[in-house]
């Protein structure tokens, strides 16, 4: 029984330090650019495919792909708030929610003509074997998403904090005015911030990918799993969605131990009990 | 203004041309064409109820979707579990839609804006989910088939028949959308055009932002209800796509490239974007894809929808060939 839980609570610490990775790159967006994202889950789902592509069909190997299909993702990123979203940064924050929607058609029914609806795996070069750690069965794929999250979680941690882009964006989302007033160049943030959100989403995709499969309709549902993971955790707030993500990755690990139909609405009622009972979510920023 | 009495006269000439065309189509045309229409007057509904959600009242729903799919399974399941007909499943659909907005909205309309828009898809989510999982009620991905239209025995009128059911989708829908216009320009409306505007200075004059938004959202609800039901009823089936995200897009593309902010651009929108990719012939994998893209074109460069575009279109026009229209 014992074996069990720490089983499940493993599986819901490597979901959760990957709903963190969406949802911090949701909640970055958010915070800076007073933009709800909802294309967000289509980055993780071109991360995904994109590295399917590199190594299926290019042959490159996995450990150069990982990196590429994000870097592509984050540039694309990067890409669009230049030339989409710049344009709509001074109309009602409406538009830009909905210019985030068209995106987020137009990039999975483009992956739906592309790819076609079946789903792909991501081969990757290590060994399908579990090893034993413990009372745990582990096998080195899932041990090596958790090690990449983790350091990605902690350096964005660093970056935040440390840099001068990090201390922008955490000025930005205290009060956008005084920031480009004490001399933060805010078009140069917005773009960064943009890409750096959109190439977080597209490294969960690759990783979750290596895991399971990817195909073109999986951005729907990481969307929402990001929006639960960032209204959990407060809607700007970094750490908060680390945690938000962490509790969401448990709550549906145990709860397949429950009823594995009804996994993706423990979310949801999550979501509720937070909206009566504490609405700014868990870390207020 | 000597001319307002021959304007009028024209106006009057127009609605009456206007009407005798919408009846006179099912003699004309039929089929494929005929449920084209029924689908359009349908989704005009839709999208009208949405366009005083989204355009009067700055309420950016995207679950509106959902009041369509509760109320399509409300009248459904009434009709198959214990034969209740449309008429009745019509009420009760618009009435359980109402309930399930007042109910959503007790919760997140205190505090709207992003977090609003967000629960709202999540909503939508629970909805299909439960439409899914709850298989004893709802067969769940089997949906729900044998939904039959309602008939008038003393009359012998059975609208099973595709012209028959036209009529009454029509009669409907122009109830529905002159309600909706109605309240639009009401006091009420005014109401909620303040939660939209400025809701500081709304509350100062004793407007309740959040009993406004409440009432807006309810009122959205009880018409997608009666869209459901209509649709569960003229399509026979129903299953748990009917929750699906991209019936919200479409949507959106209706009301927004129809023109916010009022009740005949969603309604013009319905009608043009149900009937142009048909006729495009824009295949069914690539209509999404056409979608997405309007979308972003359209609020990039067009934000007041296809009314702007026809102001554009009239203003490219020779300064003659105008002159020659204002003559009519």
């Amino acid at each position: 029984m014992l074996e069990t839980i720490a089983q499940y609570a493993f599986n819901g610490l490597v979901f959760g330090a990957n709903y963190a990775l969406i949802g911090i790159g949701l909640t970055l967006i958010f915070g800076v650019m007073n933009l709800a994202n909802f294309a967000h889950g289509q980055f993780y789902m071109l991360g995904g495919f994109l590295a399917y592509m590199l190594v299926v069909k290019l042959g490159v190997n996995y450990f150069a792909a990982l990196p590429l299909a994000v870097l592509a993702v984050a540039a694309l990123g990067w890409l669009l708030e230049r030339t989409v979203f710049i344009r709509l940064r001074d109309r009602s924050p409406m538009t830009g929610v909905l210019a985030t929607i068209g995106l987020a058609i137009l990039l999975e029914s483009g992956a739906l003509l592309t790819w076609g609806p079946q789903p792909e795996s991501i081969p990757n070069p290590l060994s399908p074997m579990p090893i034993e750690i413990g009372p745990l069965f582990i096998t080195p794929m899932r041990l090596f998403v958790l090690g990449v999250t983790v350091v990605f979680l902690l350096g964005l941690y660093a970056f935040m904090n440390h840099t001068r882009t990090g201390t922008a964006m955490r000025a930005t989302f205290q009060n956008r005015d005084a920031a480009a007033l004490v001399g933060v160049d805010i078009d140069r943030l917005y773009a960064v911030t943009f890409a750096l959100g959109a190439g977080l989403a597209a490294l969960a995709g690759v990783l979750l990918g290596s895991l399971f499969l990817v195909h073109p309709t999986m951005g729907d549902s990481a969307t929402l799993k990001a929006f639960i993971v960032v209204i959990l955790g407060g809607l700007g707030s970094v750490i908060g969605s680390a945690v938000g993500g962490l509790i969401l990755g448990m709550a549906e690990s145990f709860g397949t131990m429950v009823s594995s139909a009804w996994k993706d609405a423990i979310g949801f009622i999550l979501v509720i009990v937070i909206l009566l009972y504490r609405p700014d979510g868990l870390f207020r920023r | 203004m000597a001319s307002s009495g021959a304007d009028r006269g024209k106006a009057r000439l127009v609605v009456a041309l206007g009407a005798a065309a919408v009846v006179a189509v099912p003699l004309v045309i039929g089929g494929y064409h005929l449920h084209l229409l029924i689908m359009a007057a349908i989704f005009a509904i839709l999208a009208a109820s949405l366009g005083l959600v989204i355009g009067y009242a700055g309420l950016l729903s995207l679950g509106h979707v959902a009041f369509f799919g509760i109320g399509a399974y409300t009248s459904a399941l009434l009709f198959l579990k214990f034969g209740i007909s449309m008429w009745w499943g019509l009420l009760a659909a618009a009435a359980l839609s109402s309930v399930m907005a007042f109910l959503l909205g007790a919760l997140i309309l205190r505090v709207r804006g992003n977090r609003f828009v967000i629960v709202t898809v999540a909503f939508a989510e629970i909805m299909r989910l439960i439409a899914h999982n709850w298989v004893d009620l709802t067969r769940g991905q089997m949906g729900l088939p044998g939904i039959l239209p309602p008939k008038i025995a003393f009359l012998g009128i059975d609208f099973n028949d595709k012209a028959s059911f036209y009529y009454l989708v029509v009669v409907i829908a122009f109830l529905c959308i002159w309600m909706l216009s109605r309240i639009a320009r009401s006091p009420l409306g005014w109401g909620f055009l303040a939660v939209r505007e400025n809701e500081t200075l709304g509350e100062s004059v004793g407007v309740s932002a959040y009993r406004h938004a409440m009432a807006v959202f309810v009122v959205g609800a009880f018409f997608a209800g009666i869209a459901g039901s209509l649709y569960a009823h003229y399509i026979n089936f129903i299953a748990p796509d009917l929750f699906y995200f991209s019936y919200t897009t479409i949507l959106l593309v209706m009301v927004v490239m129809g023109g916010l902010g009022t009740i005949a651009g969603p309604v013009i929108g319905a009608l043009v974007f149900t009937l142009v990719p048909e006729y495009l012939r824009v295949a069914s994998e690539y209509r999404l894809v056409f979608f997405g893209a309007i979308l972003i074109v359209g609020i990039l460069f067009v934000p007041r929808g296809l009314i702007e575009l026809w102001e554009r279109a009239l203003r490219a026009l020779p300064a003659r060939v105008r002159e020659l229209m204002a003559r009519g």
